[in-house]
């Protein structure tokens, strides 16, 4: 049995204590960034921006401010437009184990999404509308976005990477034909 | 919150994460007789050669050989050894109101162990101070089974 923090308590009485509780619980609070304050603003329009850097022309999504491989700062001048749909790269079907804080129930899939030209990387996002079974590496897909009424970005920090669900639920199949391996073979990570 | 930055007022918007993590973690044979023994309003220490060592350890720290589980009672009263003084108890300090965190050695131990102490003032701490423990009603074999210790002789 545990009390609302997690912590046991059903050791009195006359038994050895053998085992512990421990909850860890940390707590971030940081200021969101001037690029991911634009970043969320264009999410609730459902666009995506990034930051291209100018020397090697590598796109952050989300923006970052800076290019760490260049170290150059990135501002509004670096920011670009990113297309809402794209190809599959690689992913993974994930069997949910019900340990703490684990909401999912059923087999759901994590992809890595490289958008169309100018390009960007969308990491662990969901796939819609289809089984499974059926997702694979090369598959065309299209932004879902949440209704305009119903985004909400107030979770989104500096640290939130992709986890966009708020106001992009996932991605869906569009039906073209898929793209060959060789087409984004060097963008897979 | 605002920002003037510039001659610019900007308004800045905080986030906040939270990670946890639920542990479940075997004690042994020696923190779980020091807990089994708090628990039962008991201090337990360990022979080391001619020392005491509390809180127990499985192993000598002088030597590194494993300790034979030969307990000892110590305590409960101890001498504060040395001391700081927490003004701005967060809500996952031990205590809600300002206390001390001092190492305390027990009576018949030669090791001091961590712990707070409610003081009630900074004014009252001192190094070389008595204090006991204040034990909770309901204990579970935990640390905190001793809510804190106060000073000797009288409630903070």
């Amino acid at each position: 049995m545990t009390d609302t923090a997690g912590n046991a308590t059903t050791t009195s009485g006359d038994e050895p204590v053998t085992m512990m509780e421990y909850f860890m619980q940390l707590e971030y609070s940081d200021v969101v960034s001037a690029p991911v304050m634009r970043f969320r603003d264009a999410l609730m329009d459902a666009r995506l921006i990034a930051q291209q850097c100018p020397k090697c022309k590598l796109v952050y999504v989300p923006p970052k401010g800076y290019c760490p491989i260049d170290t150059v700062e990135l501002d509004e001048r670096n920011e670009i437009q990113l297309a809402d749909r794209g190809v599959v790269t690689n992913y993974t079907v994930v069997t949910p184990v019900q340990y703490y804080g684990q909401k999912e129930t059923e087999p759901f899939v994590r992809a890595s999404i490289l958008l169309d030209p100018p390009g960007g990387m969308l990491i662990l996002q969901d796939v819609l509308d289809i089984p499974v079974a059926e997702v694979r590496a090369g598959m065309r897909v299209e932004a879902v976005w949440a209704p305009k009424g119903e985004r909400d970005v107030d979770e989104i920090g500096n640290r939130s990477g992709s986890a966009l669900e708020g106001s992009l639920r996932g991605f869906r199949p569009t039906g073209e034909p898929d793209m060959p391996a060789e087409a984004f073979s060097d963008k897979v990570w | 919150m605002q920002c003037v930055l510039l001659g610019a007022v900007t308004e800045l918007r905080a986030t906040t994460h939270t990670i946890e993590f639920p542990y479940t973690r075997t004690l042994g044979p020696v923190i779980g007789s020091f807990f089994t023994g708090l628990r039962d309003r008991r201090i337990l220490g360990i022979r080391a050669g001619d020392r005491v060592l509390v809180p127990p350890l499985e192993y000598d720290p002088e030597t590194g050989d494993a300790l034979k589980p030969d307990f000892v009672e110590v305590g409960p009263a101890g001498t504060v050894t040395s001391w700081s003084w927490v003004t701005k108890p967060t809500r996952k300090h031990p205590l809600d109101r300002p206390f001390g965190f001092a190492l305390i050695r027990l009576d018949g131990a030669d090791t001091a162990m961590v712990h707070a102490v409610d003081a009630g003032s900074i004014d009252r701490m001192q190094t070389g101070m008595r204090v006991t423990p204040r034990w909770r009603d309901e204990r579970k074999g935990r640390i905190d089974d001793i809510e804190c210790f106060v000073p000797e002789g009288g409630a903070a």
